[in-house]
């Protein structure tokens, strides 16, 4: 995961993991490693003082697994931009347009 | 040698920039900071996940998302303490859900909180844990209408830690 971003919320406690996107917490069926970070980021609960402070949990992340970790589709958003690429700053600042019906905030 | 953090590991190079200007715009408020009152033994823990886990029966709405691009389905779902892979899906357009649907531990790991509550590692877990979708550039409802729904529903159920498990 991204612990800067995570920093960057204001997050009190942050327990750093090297993973891919959607597998946080390990890959399935290995319980072991699911434990192991489970058990690390507690721990992190358990000792951070400082609000703020980032625990990098090291635990190696295998590369030799051959995974796809893409979604089945582009994201909306990315489809999106790619046909209005003007929109792009906008993406890039955070800064959206207003939204397109009420309520959709 | 321990070798450093790699926070961009996974992305490629126009998702990198994205992100590293992204960790860059920080909001200055406050970091909200409460001290843990008693020993994780003792402590009932509630996980949230950023997966857009739900059932089939009451799936996220992500037609929202595909009308609109800087918004998503700012719901929440209630997961029950013994929920476990095959009851819920992964709804969120920015994951292979494939690995959530293959085991709900990777992205919601009940079963594992449940082991470290049976090892009493952990004092209890919640009744409930919850996930939304993980992906909006207009924060405001999930802000002010879900995040209020799930910390009064927490508190309710003394809960004296959360595990947010981002995607």
């Amino acid at each position: 995961m991204i612990p800067e971003l995570t920093v960057s919320t204001g997050a009190p406690r942050i327990a750093a993991v090297e993973h891919p996107f959607g597998l946080t917490v390990g890959m399935p069926g290995d319980a072991p490693g699911q434990l192991a970070v489970l058990r690390a980021t507690l721990q992190a609960l358990a000792t951070i003082s400082e609000p703020g402070s980032v625990v990098d949990l090291q635990l190696a992340w295998n590369d030799d697994a051959t995974l796809n970790t893409t979604p089945p589709q582009p994201p909306p958003i990315v489809s999106y931009l790619r046909r209005h690429p003007w929109a792009i700053p906008r993406f890039f600042n955070r800064t959206p347009p207003e939204p397109i019906q009420s309520g959709a905030q | 040698m321990v070798p450093m953090f790699d926070s961009y590991r996974f992305l490629d190079g126009v998702a990198k920039r994205v992100m590293q200007h992204w960790s860059s715009l920080r909001v200055a408020t406050p970091i909200p900071w409460t001290p843990l009152a008693k020993p994780l033994s003792q402590c009932t823990l509630a996980i949230v996940s950023a997966a857009a886990l739900a059932s089939s029966d009451r799936p996220f709405d992500l037609q929202i998302e595909r009308l609109d691009p800087w918004f998503s389905d700012p719901s929440y779902r209630v997961l029950p303490h013994s929920t476990t892979t095959g009851e819920v899906q992964s709804f969120h357009l920015h994951i292979n859900p494939a690995f959530a649907r293959q085991d709900l531990n990777s992205v919601m790991p009940l079963e594992r909180l449940a082991e470290l509550v049976a090892s009493r590692e952990v004092g209890d877990s919640a009744p409930s844990h919850y996930s939304y979708i993980g992906y909006t550039l207009r924060p405001k409802r999930l802000l002010q209408e879900t995040v209020p729904a799930i910390v009064g529903r927490m508190r309710q159920e003394h809960v004296d830690a959360v595990l947010l498990v981002p995607v």
